[in-house]
């Protein structure tokens, strides 16, 4: 059961580091970023490329990643989304297009492998993000067989979790992100210069779905559509656990995760998407805002 | 000195002030007076940027501010405390009145002049916003917008939906604001006894225009029935 709890866990943390971005960037600016698959996506396919051609490791590919989802994620609020502040809809669409492109761009490149037709520098086959070997000989430790990738996603996910939690209650840019997100008249009001920290929130949130994207790489198929099934599970954790709340955040990525987990053990894949979905559904149902909601107050 | 210059102002494609006009001398306190809806703070908010199209000048010590983003004329000294309060509520009151500090040009701190003025705020500065009564939120308010170190403040109704007992001291505070730390105020009103005790000067408005202004001691209790009476 240890085992099962622990398969949960690391599959939380990822649906957790997706969610984060989304929550912080749906909970500050209200847009609901589509295309956030996609940078999980674009962060695995950094991994992969920098393990290729740079012969870098996981452990450079995690703030490599980052920093290129980061890096397209700013560029994406600063081309597409500041024209779109408070037309939530729009938002939607408009990053679902961005979604549409990211993905077709890449399949472009890198798609036809799949098929075993050869692609210049990249060889045939799938494609996967080497794990340093360390990392993949399970451990037994009294009788329970630890899984050291599963456990160093927990660990990359608990750090930066922190990290995240230290950014926006413990610094002056925290601080403006979180007035932002209640009453972002009120915050320019008060000299918050919302279009500056939005757009930086947004590069966070951006390359917390590149560091998901290389976790996931680790143990999941990279391919052009793999960013469209994470996003939703991310929007079900934001929903579930509150918008702009970290705490639910946290614990709907955690339950999720653990439903998904155990289920998918005792029976298979579908059954667990469909429990899940209906965990959800029984959630929002009874309560509409979340677990946690500032707004509803 | 706070100066603006036909001032045009759009919700949409409403105009909501039309070729305004006034002025805020320095260390003065400017009432701004109208039956509701007229436009007294859609006035207070064009200062601000805060509504979505405005053209005309906007003139604070000489530097046009009319161009600029919300944040920039915070920084350049104006500070706003809004109708209703609009405190954090799940923020502490010293989170709340740190807000106000993102403008200040130097580091965020709590103004000197607040455990003066508000000493309950000063006792449950770890408290949140929220459990406030009405009048404390608009002393965390004013709080906040002083946290700013501001050169203009202005003021949205402050003694609106507050307990009476607790109307005078908002309004002795007020003065005090504007005799001891010089502030210039722009003050909208509905309360005509307090703006004549607080105010050098008015503006009256009507439908988005300046019907009258001047000195207060030139407002006719005529000019008051005309424009105020319902």
């Amino acid at each position: 059961m240890s085992d099962i709890i622990f398969i949960g866990l690391s599959l939380s943390s990822i649906l957790l580091l997706v969610a984060l971005g989304l929550s912080i960037t749906y909970g500050a600016m209200g847009v609901i970023n589509m295309a956030h698959g996609e940078l999980v996506m674009i962060g695995a396919y950094t991994a992969v490329l920098a393990g290729i051609h740079l012969g870098l490791n996981l452990f450079f590919a995690l703030p490599l990643a980052f920093v290129t989802s980061g890096l397209l994620g700013l560029l994406i609020e600063r081309v597409l989304i500041r024209r779109l502040y408070g037309r939530i809809i729009d938002t939607l669409l408009a990053t679902w297009g961005v979604a549409i492109v990211l993905q077709q761009l890449v399949r472009l490149e890198f798609g036809l492998s799949f098929f075993g037709i050869h692609v210049e520098g990249l060889g045939s086959g799938l494609q996967n993000m080497a794990v340093p070997a360390f990392l993949t000989q399970p451990v037994d430790i009294a009788g329970f067989t630890l899984q050291p990738y599963r456990s160093f996603i927990i660990v990359v996910t608990l750090l930066l979790t922190g990290l995240t939690w230290w950014l926006m209650y413990r610094t002056p840019m925290g601080a403006q992100v979180r007035a932002i997100m209640r009453n972002p008249q009120i915050a320019a009001a008060c000299g918050i210069d919302v279009r500056r920290v939005s757009a930086l929130t947004f590069a966070y949130g951006s390359g917390l779905a590149g560091v998901a994207g290389v976790l996931l790489a680790g143990f999941k198929t990279v391919m052009p559509e793999m960013g469209a099934s994470v996003v939703v599970d991310g929007f079900l954790v934001v929903v579930v656990g509150g918008v702009g709340s970290l705490l639910g955040t946290v614990l709907a990525a955690g339950i999720l995760g653990q439903i998904n987990g155990v289920v998918a053990l005792l029976s298979n894949d579908i059954i667990a998407r469909a429990v899940v979905f209906a965990v959800v559904i029984g959630l929002i149902l009874w309560r509409p805002r979340g677990l946690f909601s500032f707004k509803s107050r | 000195m706070l100066t603006l210059t036909n001032l045009d102002s759009f919700y949409g494609r409403s105009q909501a002030l039309h070729d305004v006009s006034v002025t805020a001398r320095a260390g003065t306190i400017l009432a701004v007076l109208g039956r509701n809806g007229v436009g007294k703070t859609t006035l207070l908010r064009s200062i601000l940027g805060l509504t979505d199209r405005q053209s005309g000048a906007i003139r604070l010590e000489g530097e046009d501010l009319a161009a600029q983003p919300t944040y920039r004329r915070a920084k350049a000294g104006i500070a706003y405390v809004p109708q209703g309060r609009m405190i954090i509520p799940d923020f502490t009151i010293r989170e709340n009145i740190l807000m106000g500090g993102f403008a200040a040009k130097g580091p965020r701190a709590i103004p000197e002049i607040v455990p003066k003025i508000f000493p309950y705020l000063m006792d449950n500065l770890d408290r949140p916003g929220g459990v406030l009564s009405g009048g404390q939120q608009q002393q965390l308010a004013i709080a906040r917008a002083l946290a700013a170190e501001p050169k203009v403040l202005l003021m949205d109704e402050p003694t609106e939906g507050i307990q009476p007992n607790i109307v005078e001291q908002i309004e002795d505070i007020i003065i005090r604001l504007n005799t001891e730390l010089g502030l210039t105020i722009i003050l909208v009103e509905q309360n005509v006894g307090f703006a004549r005790r607080a105010a050098h000067d008015f503006a009256m408005l009507e439908n988005g225009r300046v019907v009258a202004d001047g000195a207060i001691a030139s407002l006719t209790e005529e000019t008051v029935t005309r424009h105020m009476a319902i």
